[in-house]
């Protein structure tokens, strides 16, 4: 059986800060519709990888292809129109706006009518608007929000804004979407929730790489995983192999000894 | 050459009225990060403090000063009380206390032109109208006055800022206000100092500069803008940044005005060109800040 | 949007009532339309692109004597001063824009605020050019094939410019690049992240509001038939700012409103207050950023949102006072 293609493929990703070296020399595959759990004690360089795997910062050396095409040294914003759009821990709506229209910002990179058909009103121009807020309200009932759709963005709870942050996030048509602790500050309930959305995102192709602390939650969710320890990649594999894998107990235990408990 | 040293005089007296503006300006940032446009208004104001106390009452100038100085720490108290803090304590966005100052801006320079009309008056110098020659250097009794006053007011300033707890209160609401906040710096009080004493040096500037230029109601804007100009220049991050800056400003400009060959009315000019070449090519400023600091 | 009618009507009363006025009555009327299309613009970059910067009047100007010296000076005809002028105002927009957009919320606002005075010291010292502190007069709008375009004729030209700038801006409004320009501005990391490009974003809301400014000052050249570089100055931006803010930042109804109270009141107050109409304002300025940082707009969302409870469910579309950065 032939080796299927990696929708990403990072090779020898390294980030210094300074004197720091907080991601060395990282190869990370993930392939098209899996859930892939990168994990690591703190300090182990995960949301450094986020950050540069979705274009927030610059690698100091190193290549991210997606897709086949290279993406070093593409600006932020060219990320989410080749397809790679990330939720953030510290949800960060658009607070003028409501819920509808900061799920349509998401679905900046699919509109393909000038500004020139806008100031005319062509048909063309209102019937893409028509559609982008149909496409709105579809995500928006995905993740479960249609209840609190016009209520305004500022009285959302945590949770129903992790929501909208991730229904904002499909509408920009992604093929790998990358989630940042999204389990954090959630209620069990809401963990639960999410889990669905996630593997839903999954089963309609979409790729999912998520960092995240919650141990139970991501293993019961990822189907591979990575894990890191000061910038390195230490082991990767299935959760139950990974879970098992001495050098893993090691960084989180913090022992150089291995030995049964 | 004696032309050159007659200029340099001047040229330092203007460049420590811009510093002390840009110093008002700094007090007022550096701990809250608003940016207030009024100094140049209170320099405005204070000058007319000026006409109203030394011409037409005939006091004497130390006591007039006084009074000035503790009118306009009352000033710059009471804007920051009823138009800063009520903003900054509901959480409003940053922008909201620089819109409401501008207001007060307004209405500063409507109230002083509804009272004193719109022609300009004067304000006495500290020691009159004479010259004195100190070596090489000639200049007017109160350029020399505005250079010893200028330079006693920084060597204040800066020995609050790098000396005192008080001062290093300011730097800590400066670097993260929350935190401080949370060190139990009370920063409502911080904030209210801060104003009173931007206010206080602001009318310094005002008093110090009505002699040569008369007080005028429109004379606000144009020193708010050198002094901002005088401040981007030297960087915010130093006290010493103000007065270098100042001192850049004023030079560029009167080297501008006697040497180049543009006519006078566009030495204005001078001071806009240079504040939109720092803010494009290094909005830091010249001198760094200190290390620790943003 | 989709129907024309409304639009149609609205030319048609805000035509015909300019036939019904005298002439003094004509000139209040033309000056408050110059200012509503000033304000919409304004209110587009300020309020919804979250841009805060004081050029605004200096593109008025700019379009203005532009248009000016190509018919007079440069001995051009109409159209094609008309032309140049607009393309010579978006050349200067995106000049202004290009660096000035780099720079974070308030030293944007310096740098046009800079540019703002320097346009002011270039119109004194121009010379022949610009008129210099007199200005330019003794020109008046040419004929156009052979009709002479004046009076309450002219006020269409002008009712024209207005709704054709609250149609532009509106629809930008609503559009993809609305959102844009909203979402650049209320947290621009996420909107990068959502694929908007910030920067282009900036540039573009400048430079339209700009021109759009500097096609309302082509108009306006010919209303007083004289231009001068105290109109152009600081004080009326602020009193721009004023009016947005008193009417209802992010709204183009609160630019309409604070554009019409602004300049209507001085002439009610004048008995009362003289020309310093502008402390006034000042203070009211103060207490709306105080007390109800919506402006008039807010008080009529909470005066309606009182009345009926379906209104309570209304989101509320206005912008908040924020600066991007």
């Amino acid at each position: 059986m032939a080796e299927p293609t990696p929708l990403l493929q990072v090779r020898g990703l390294t980030r210094r800060f300074g004197g720091l070296l907080a991601v060395s020399d990282l190869d990370l595959a993930v392939y098209p519709g899996e859930i892939l759990g990168l994990i690591g004690p703190n300090g182990a360089g995960k949301s450094t990888t986020f950050a540069m795997i979705a274009g927030a910062i610059a690698p100091s050396a190193g290549e991210i292809f997606f897709k086949g095409q290279s993406l070093t040294g593409q600006p932020t914003h060219a990320f989410a129109a080749r397809g790679i759009v990330r939720t953030f821990q510290h949800n960060k709506p658009f607070d003028s706006m409501g819920i509808e229209e900061n799920v349509m910002v998401g679905m900046h990179t699919q509109i393909k009518h000038g500004l020139w058909q806008v100031v005319l009103g062509t048909a063309q121009a209102r019937a893409s608007e028509r559609a982008a807020r149909d496409k709105a309200r579809h995500w928006i009932d995905f993740v479960g929000l249609s209840e609190y759709a016009q209520a305004p963005v500022g009285t959302l709870s945590f949770g129903q804004g992790r929501l909208l942050e991730i229904a904002r996030g499909l509408a920009a048509q992604p093929e790998l979407m990358l989630f940042d602790e999204p389990a954090a500050g959630l209620t069990s309930a809401e963990c639960g929730r999410l889990a669905e959305i996630i593997r839903g995102i999954a089963a309609q192709g979409i790729a999912v790489l998520l960092i995240e602390h919650d141990m139970p939650f991501l293993m019961a969710l990822a189907q591979r995983v990575v894990v890191l320890n000061f910038g390195e990649k230490i082991a990767q594999g299935s959760p139950v192999e990974v879970q098992s894998d001495p050098a893993v107990v090691a960084a989180y235990l913090g022992q150089v000894k291995v030995g049964h408990a | 050459m004696n032309d050159f040293l007659e200029l340099v005089v001047g040229a330092t007296a203007s460049g420590c009225i811009y510093a002390l503006v840009a110093l008002a300006y700094l007090l007022i940032t550096r701990p809250t990060g608003i940016i207030n446009f009024a100094v140049g208004e209170w320099a405005m104001m204070a000058a007319f403090a000026g006409v109203v106390m030394l011409n037409q009452w005939d006091w004497p100038y130390p006591v007039g000063m006084a009074v000035m100085v503790a009118m306009m720490f009352v000033v710059g108290w009471m804007t920051e009380r009823l138009t800063v803090r009520p903003l900054v304590e509901s959480g409003a966005p940053p922008l909201a206390p620089i819109l409401a100052l501008l207001g007060m801006l307004v209405v500063f320079r409507e109230a002083i032109s509804i009272g004193f009309g719109p022609d300009p008056q004067a304000v006495p110098a500290a020691f009159g109208f004479g010259r004195l020659e100190w070596g090489l250097l000639a200049g007017s009794y109160q350029s020399f006055f505005i250079i010893a006053c200028t330079l006693s007011v920084f060597a204040m300033a800066w020995y609050f800022f790098e000396r005192t707890l008080h001062g290093k209160s300011f730097e800590a609401v400066a670097i993260d206000r929350r935190a401080a906040a949370w060190m139990g710096i009370h920063l409502g009080r911080v904030t209210a100092v801060s104003f009173a004493m931007g206010a206080v040096v602001a009318g310094l500037a005002g008093v110090l500069a009505a002699p040569n230029v008369s007080a005028h109601y429109l004379m606000g804007m144009p020193l708010a803008i050198q002094g901002f100009t005088a401040l981007v220049i030297g960087g915010v991050g130093r006290v010493e940044g103000a007065l270098l800056g100042g001192l850049i400003l004023a030079f560029a400009e009167q080297m501008t005005v006697r040497y180049a060959p543009v006519p006078p009315g566009l030495a204005m000019g001078v001071p806009l060109v240079l504040l939109i070449l720092f803010l494009l090519v290094r909005p830091t400023g010249l001198l760094p800040a200190r290390e620790g600091r943003t | 949007m989709k129907r024309t009618w409304p639009w149609l009507l609205a030319l048609v009363l805000l035509s015909g009532v300019a036939f019904a006025m005298g002439s003094y009555q004509n000139d209040v009327y033309r000056k408050l339309l110059l200012w509503i299309t000033l304000a919409l613009g304004y209110n587009f970059l300020f309020g919804i692109a979250g841009q805060v910067a004081f050029s605004h009047f200096s593109f008025y100007g700019l379009g203005a004597y532009s248009v000016v010296i190509g018919i007079t000076y440069l001995g051009w005809p109409l159209p094609l001063a008309i032309l140049v002028s607009a393309a010579f105002c978006m050349a200067v927009a995106l000049l202004v824009a290009i660096p000035a957009t780099r720079l974070e919320g308030f030293y944007l606002a310096l740098a046009t605020l800079a540019f703002a005075q320097l346009f002011i010291v270039l119109l004194n010292e121009g010379g022949q050019v610009t008129g210099g502190t007199g200005g330019l007069a003794n020109y008046r709008l040419p004929d156009m094939a052979g009709f002479r375009i004046t009076g309450p004729a002219y006020t269409v030209v002008i009712v024209v410019l207005m709704l054709s700038t609250l149609a532009i801006l509106l629809r930008l409004d609503r559009s993809h690049f609305g959102r844009a320009c909203r979402a650049a501005r209320d947290n621009p990391e996420a909107a990068a992240a959502m694929g908007v490009d910030v920067r282009r974003t900036r540039i573009l809301a400048y430079t339209l509001t700009s021109t759009l400014a500097g096609l309302a000052g082509m108009v306006y050249a010919f209303v007083d038939n004289t231009v001068n570089p105290t109109i152009f100055g600081l004080e009326n931006v602020f009193l721009l700012l004023f009016m947005i803010i008193i009417g209802g930042i992010g709204r183009a109804a609160g630019a309409v409103v604070g554009a019409v109270l602004l300049y209507l009141l001085p002439f009610v107050l004048s008995p009362l207050i003289g020309h310093h109409h502008a402390l006034v304002f000042g203070l009211v300025m103060v207490l709306v950023v105080l007390f109800q940082p919506k402006g008039l707009m807010g008080v009529w969302d909470a005066l309606l949102a009182r009345r009926s409870p379906v209104a309570r469910n209304h989101v509320d579309k206005g912008a908040k006072v924020q600066a991007h950065g």
